[in-house]
């Protein structure tokens, strides 16, 4: 027990300077909402880390599997949903939709997960991306979902912590919260035998299974706890918008933009995502916000595929694999 | 006995890459399997390990019947293999590489840490545990499969070619390790090679085979000697011109 306590905690493995800089993060973070008072920049930062938290978990089945998964979009849903429909039918405190939301993510990604990964790399990329939007299209066309007009929450009138409301501070810190605690969660995994296990397969899997690795069990596994993880940040985004529909909360692009905040960050490293949010998300906000107030609509997403597409060419390992490199020279 | 093969047979749409081969290991023997190239030297392994399921035939192992199970399960029941060409796990380092190995017993990573230690000190490369492989010669790269082959605790250890494309230094290296783990594990070694000194020098009993059947089974230097093993490899001229 106190030995995973210390797996979850402890960056021994991880060279100071990487401590330090994280060490710098979180005090940035926690500090933000006292020193900035623009509305817009708090709700970039709180996109920031939700997408953040979104990367970490796709990081599992994408960085350290290995499996481009293009339909993580599903089960931000199914979380959304989750919360929504909970919160609206029975009432039920926040807090309590959280784990319905991940269990039907995780039941949902195993019922479908063995005739997946009887495909590979680009197949296996197209599958999910079409069980994904199979999935947003039944939402759409359910009248118990609310259909294409979504799910309104009750506002409250008071900041209420049973149902999470309350003024955006209130947001960054639950989110932040959120996050720290997936971030520790991948901590221990990345030492975990699973995570070694889920690497071998990666790297080869011929080789894995000749050292006692059930390959598919492995990333069934991983991608089951993925969807869970998933599906935590869809009940964020229920409680943060208050409002949702399945354009909002399950379309392709949330899936190709969780798939590319790692790859660009660094797939299959503990800080590629938080590297690859930071970059994207702000970029998004707002390169899309002034070139729009120009009147200049598109060109931000034409900037925005370009670089993505010089950091798939030229650096496989994204942002992080160039600092590994520099640091390797040095 | 510890490894029983009755009758195996392994067909690719028409081709017979396996015909009815039958052969048998004690416990601590080292055998090679020679043969030409295209003899289906690999593709019997691949039956044994799991990679294929072969077309009729059986594999015993320890008396149980292994036939067709997949190559995980065969591999945690104690056999354990190298590669042709090689499979090492590129991101990670010579140490990780060693602690799956010791992962498929252990989901304890400080046991996994120490035993991966005290098989890189066997084999010689405890320099290297921080490097990842790519950067390491070939020769270096076929030690940590073995290394890695070697953490699984296998009773049973089959390696295929594993003295390809080495120097005789390295070969001579190799054989040395060979021997100590032998002596110190009390492994059954099974392989197979062209490197006909390498083979030679290290079994205690060589099995032939040649366009998928079983040839000739002996001591390698009688087995040297018989007519159809040279007709095997250079041809009938030169068997019947002896």
């Amino acid at each position: 027990m106190s030995r995973i306590l210390r797996d979850i905690f402890s960056f021994g493995d991880r060279p100071l300077s990487e401590r330090i800089a994280f060490v710098i993060f979180i005090v940035i973070v926690l500090a933000f909402p006292w020193t900035v008072k623009l509305a817009y920049a708090r709700a970039v930062m709180i996109k920031f880390l939700l997408f953040a938290l979104f990367g970490l978990g796709w990081n599992l089945i994408g960085g350290y599997g290995g499996q481009v998964d293009l339909g993580q979009a599903k089960n931000v849903g199914f979380g959304a949903y989750a919360t929504a429909l909970m919160m609206l039918h029975w009432h039920t405190p926040f807090w309590l939709t959280i784990i319905p939301g991940m269990l039907f993510a995780t039941a949902e990604s195993f019922a479908v997960a063995y005739p997946m990964f009887r495909l590979r790399g680009h197949y296996f990329a197209i599958a999910t991306l079409c069980v994904a939007l199979v999935w947003k299209e039944l939402f759409v066309f359910w009248e118990w979902t609310g259909g294409a007009r979504g799910v309104e929450i009750p506002i409250q009138t008071a900041p209420n912590f049973t149902y999470m409301q309350f003024g955006s501070v209130g947001y960054h810190y639950f989110i932040f919260g959120l996050f720290m605690a997936e971030f520790l969660f991948m901590n221990w995994f990345r030492k975990s035998r699973l995570g070694f296990q889920l690497q071998a397969v990666r790297d080869n899997e011929d080789a894995a299974a000749s050292l006692g690795i059930n390959v598919t069990g492995t990333k069934v596994k991983t991608y089951c706890i993925t969807a869970a993880l998933g599906a935590v940040g869809g009940s964020f985004i229920t409680a943060y918008y208050l409002y949702i529909d399945p354009e909002l909360v399950m379309p392709l692009d949330l899936s190709i933009l969780i798939a590319m905040t790692v790859m660009v960050g660094g797939a299959g490293s503990i800080w590629g995502p938080i590297i690859g949010a930071a970059i994207l998300i702000p970029l998004d906000m707002y390169l899309g916000a002034w070139l729009a107030g120009g009147g200049r609509y598109g060109i931000d997403f034409m900037i925005y595929a370009f670089i993505i597409m010089i950091i798939a060419a030229r650096e496989p390992k994204g942002i992080w694999g160039i600092v590994e490199r520099v640091k390797k020279r040095g | 006995m510890l490894l029983e093969v009755h009758n195996l047979v392994k067909e690719f749409g028409g081709v017979v890459a396996n015909a009815d081969i039958s052969l048998q290991l004690e416990q601590g023997e080292i055998v090679g399997l020679i043969g030409p190239n295209g003899a289906g030297k690999t593709t019997l392994f691949n039956c044994i390990a799991g990679y294929y399921r072969p077309t009729s035939g059986k594999v015993l192992f320890e008396g149980r019947d292994i036939t067709g199970w997949p190559a995980h399960r065969v591999a945690r029941i104690g056999i354990a293999r190298t590669f042709q060409s090689m499979k090492i796990m590129p991101n990670l380092t010579v140490d990780e590489n060693v602690m799956i190995g010791a992962f498929s017993r252990t989901g304890d990573r400080k046991i996994a840490k120490q035993e991966a230690q005290d098989i890189l000190r066997l084999v010689d490369l405890v320099q290297e545990a921080n490097t990842y492989p790519p950067e390491l010669p070939i020769a270096t790269q076929k030690k940590i499969e073995l290394a890695r082959a070697l953490a699984t605790k296998p009773k049973f250890l089959m390696l295929d070619e594993v003295a390809a494309g080495l120097n005789p230094s390295e070969t001579k290296d190799i054989i040395q390790t060979l021997q100590l783990i032998k002596e110190v594990r009390g492994l059954t070694l099974f392989l197979t090679e062209h490197v006909m000194e390498f083979i030679m020098t290290i079994s205690e009993r060589v099995i032939v085979i040649a366009v998928g059947r079983k040839i000739a089974e002996g001591i390698p230097e009688e087995v040297a000697r018989e007519d159809k093993v040279i007709e095997a490899y250079l041809g009938e001229r030169y068997a019947k011109g002896r």
